[in-house]
Formats: structure tokens, C-alpha cells, sequence
């Protein structure tokens, strides 16, 4: 029964506390990589540790008697019940997921300009570019196996070259990487905590860690110069109307990050891979110690 | 649908529409295939049935609505180019709900407040200061 105890603390503390407590520390995001690999093998350990917590009961009060069974069944049942709403959430965000860009997709395939593209001032020799005739300058992507980036007419007229071929890089970082399936993957376990539970910030944290990943791909193709001023000319060509008042932006926290030049220290990154394997170790060693009775 | 369409379909359904605007533009109405086929599938030596297939696309993906004209269909784009440009980058800018958006689509940046905008500069300024200057 213990194990069983220590399960649900486990799930708790991970879904709920340690979310809370790694948003905060953000001397993480000097190291991006590893950042992200901890923040999912946390998710994903605290729902290890909730599903396992049921099948945990049934050896704990193994023996004859009628109640035993009746608890052991309710246990098995709530994983269950989890399980499904894992499975169910994972459904719901990939479809809606799939059917948004698809559908984005065909539009800018058929309202992209390809004579902007030939211009010569994008290099696009994979056929993913599609150039906007909008004046409000802006660069997105949208990832999947027939990745698209999209530019706005607005931002091929006020970025400079240098930082268009940042902006490039950044946003063929997102397809190459599939950071989509990091976020997809992560959402699909945020979405499974119960709403008293999850925390947004950890959300908003990983949205951060995957920018940083792809600013710093930039960085090695265009120079940090040009990805820090990019940030800043998107920025400012924003209509006023189109901005949202509430704060929220990543962008200051990424020219920090560009700003402070200095890698993090290779221990730091050896010592937050193994903090990530030893977090999913803890449920997989209490399943273990569960059945070894 | 068996296979994915391929480029070409993706091209010759552009070209539907930029004959579809232009014939708007001239103030010609809604076109039927005939019309269609005559213009876009004669110069492409395409057969009737596969601009039929195109404009049925179009219709689909909401971007060419048709209407009865005896025993044929009449196809007219939903909005100008510029009109479905604008309505696109709506979807993207925040048409969407924000929950969908964010997930379907990776901004190079999200929206920035003027506050943020004037912080964002002075880092910048820091940045490129440090960086000129030499070495310590």
C-alpha cells in the first residue's frame, strides 16, 4: 500500500509542484536541449506514476475475500478511466491539429505568390516558402510532413536580407527538427492533467525552449546580429490592433538568451540528462518494487 | 482520395483561380466548366472531367462557391485574392482560437505589446553594443 501511496505522490508532485518550480528556473533555458528532454521525461513520468498507481493496488491487497476484489477492480478502473483520457486527448489534438494546418495549407498554397519567391530574394530550393500579398509583416510555420513557411509581402519589404535569412532559418529549424511533434507530444500530456493540476506556465515554457532552439539554429546561419534585430522588426510591424495588451511575449526573454552568448557548461547539460532518466526511473523502480512482493 | 495530389493538380488549381479573378475582375460572372476548360484546360491540352475535378476541389476548400444555371453549375471565387489573403492571415494572426493557433502554427513571433516593443529595442541597442565593442 505504500507503493501505492508513493505512486500518487509521485504523479502529484510531478504533474503539479515540479512544473511549477522548473518554470521558475530559468537559467535552464541556456540549455535548451536538455531543458526540453527534463520537462518531458517529467510529464511523462507523472503519468506513469498516475496509470501505474491502479495495477499497484492489486498485489498490495492480493488474498481471498470479496471487498479485496471490489477495491482492486474500483483501482484498476480509475487507470483505466486515465488511460483513456490520455488516449482520447491524444486523439483530439492531433486530429484538430492535422485538419488546422491542412486546411491553412491548401489557402496559402493557392494565395502564395511564387513569383515573389523566384524573385531571388528567398532561396527556397525545397518548394516550402509561400509569400503572403499582405502588408503586415509576419513569419509562421506550419509544420508537418509537407511543411510550409509562410511570409507576408510586409515582412519580405522591411526585413534586410541578413535577417530575412534569419528568419528562414529559424522557421526551417521548426520543420527540420519537427519541433511540432515536442509540442504536440507535450500538450497532449498537459491536456491529460486535470485543470486543477496542470500549470500553463510549464506550457508556455517549453513554447519558449523550442524558439530558443531554433533562434540558435538561426544564430549559426545568419549570426546573432540579424536574429536579434529580425526580432524586433516583427515586432514593431505588428498593427497596434493586432497586438494582444496582456504581456506573455517570448521575444525579450529570447534577445536575453541571444544576448547572453556564453554556452552553458557541458556538466550542466551531462547533469539534466541524467536528472531526466533518473525522474523515469522513480515510477518504472515503484511498479517494479509493487510486483516484487 | 487514393493519392496525394500532386504538384501539378496544386498548380493547375492555381491557375483556376487566377482565371477565375481575372474574370471577375472583368466583370465577367460566375463560369461554368466549359468556360473554364476552354481558357485553362485548352492551352494545357487537359481533359473537361479534370477541370471538373479542380473546380469541385475549390468549391471544397471554400475558397469558389457555385450555383444552379439550368442543367450546369456556374463557379465564382468567394472573394478577391487580396479578400482571401486577408482572411488567411486572420486564421493565422488570431482568427483562430488561440488554443488551435498556437498549436498548429510556430510563430517567429508572438504578439508584442508597445512596452514590450521599447524593451525589446533597448536590449537589441545592448546587445549590438557589447557586440561592436571589442573585446575586454
Amino acid at each position: 500500500m505504500l507503493v501505492v501511496a508513493a505512486l500518487v505522490l509521485v504523479a502529484l508532485a510531478l504533474a503539479g509542484v515540479a512544473p511549477r518550480v522548473m518554470a521558475r528556473r530559468t537559467g535552464f533555458r541556456r540549455s535548451p536541449r536538455p531543458a526540453l528532454v527534463v520537462w518531458q521525461c517529467v510529464s511523462l513520468a507523472a503519468v506513469l506514476a498516475a496509470l501505474a498507481a491502479g495495477p499497484a493496488v492489486v498485489p498490495a491487497i492480493a488474498g481471498p475475500g470479496h471487498g479485496r476484489a471490489v477495491v482492486g477492480g474500483l483501482a484498476l478502473a480509475l487507470s483505466a478511466g486515465m488511460l483513456l483520457r490520455l488516449l482520447w486527448s491524444g486523439h483530439r489534438v492531433g486530429t484538430r491539429l492535422r485538419a488546422v494546418r491542412r486546411e491553412h495549407r491548401e489557402l496559402v498554397d493557392l494565395l502564395g505568390l511564387p513569383e515573389d519567391v523566384g524573385a531571388g530574394q528567398v532561396t527556397d530550393r525545397d518548394g516550402t516558402v509561400r509569400v503572403l500579398a499582405h502588408p503586415t509583416p509576419t513569419a509562421y510555420c506550419l509544420p508537418g510532413l509537407r511543411g510550409r513557411v509562410v511570409l507576408t509581402r510586409g515582412a519580405l519589404e522591411s526585413l534586410p536580407q541578413d535577417q530575412l535569412a534569419a528568419v528562414l532559418a529559424h522557421e526551417r529549424a521548426h520543420l527540420r527538427a519537427r519541433h511540432d511533434l515536442v509540442l504536440e507530444f507535450f500538450t497532449v500530456l498537459h491536456r491529460a492533467v486535470p485543470p486543477w493540476l496542470r500549470s500553463g506556465a510549464a506550457l508556455a515554457e517549453v513554447q519558449l525552449l523550442v524558439e530558443v532552439l531554433a533562434d540558435r539554429a538561426a544564430v549559426r546561419v545568419a549570426g546573432v546580429t540579424p536574429v536579434a534585430r529580425a526580432l524586433v522588426t516583427l515586432a514593431q510591424g505588428r498593427h497596434p490592433e493586432a497586438a494582444m495588451a496582456a504581456g506573455g511575449g517570448t521575444a525579450l526573454a529570447r534577445m536575453e538568451l541571444l544576448a547572453a552568448a556564453e554556452r552553458s557548461a557541458r556538466w550542466l547539460s551531462a547533469l539534466m540528462y541524467g536528472f531526466a532518466v533518473a525522474v523515469l526511473a522513480v515510477p518504472l523502480a515503484l511498479v517494479a518494487a509493487a510486483f516484487s512482493r | 482520395m487514393a493519392t496525394a495530389p500532386t504538384p501539378r493538380l496544386g498548380e493547375l488549381e492555381r491557375a483556376v483561380m487566377e482565371h477565375l479573378w481575372t474574370r471577375t475582375g472583368n466583370g465577367d460572372g460566375p463560369a461554368t466548366v466549359r468556360e473554364v476548360h476552354d481558357v485553362v484546360g485548352a492551352e494545357r491540352d487537359l481533359a473537361y472531367t479534370t477541370l471538373m475535378t479542380v473546380l469541385d476541389r475549390l468549391t471544397r476548400k471554400g475558397v469558389v462557391e457555385r450555383e444552379r444555371d439550368g442543367r450546369a453549375w456556374r463557379y465564382a471565387p468567394v472573394g478577391s485574392r487580396e479578400q482571401l489573403t486577408a482572411r488567411t492571415l486572420r486564421d493565422a494572426l488570431g482568427g483562430l482560437a488561440a488554443d488551435d493557433r498556437r498549436a498548429a502554427m510556430v510563430h517567429f513571433l508572438d504578439e508584442a505589446s508597445a512596452d514590450e516593443i521599447a524593451d525589446l529595442r533597448a536590449a537589441l541597442a545592448a546587445l549590438e553594443a557589447r557586440r561592436d565593442a571589442p573585446p575586454a
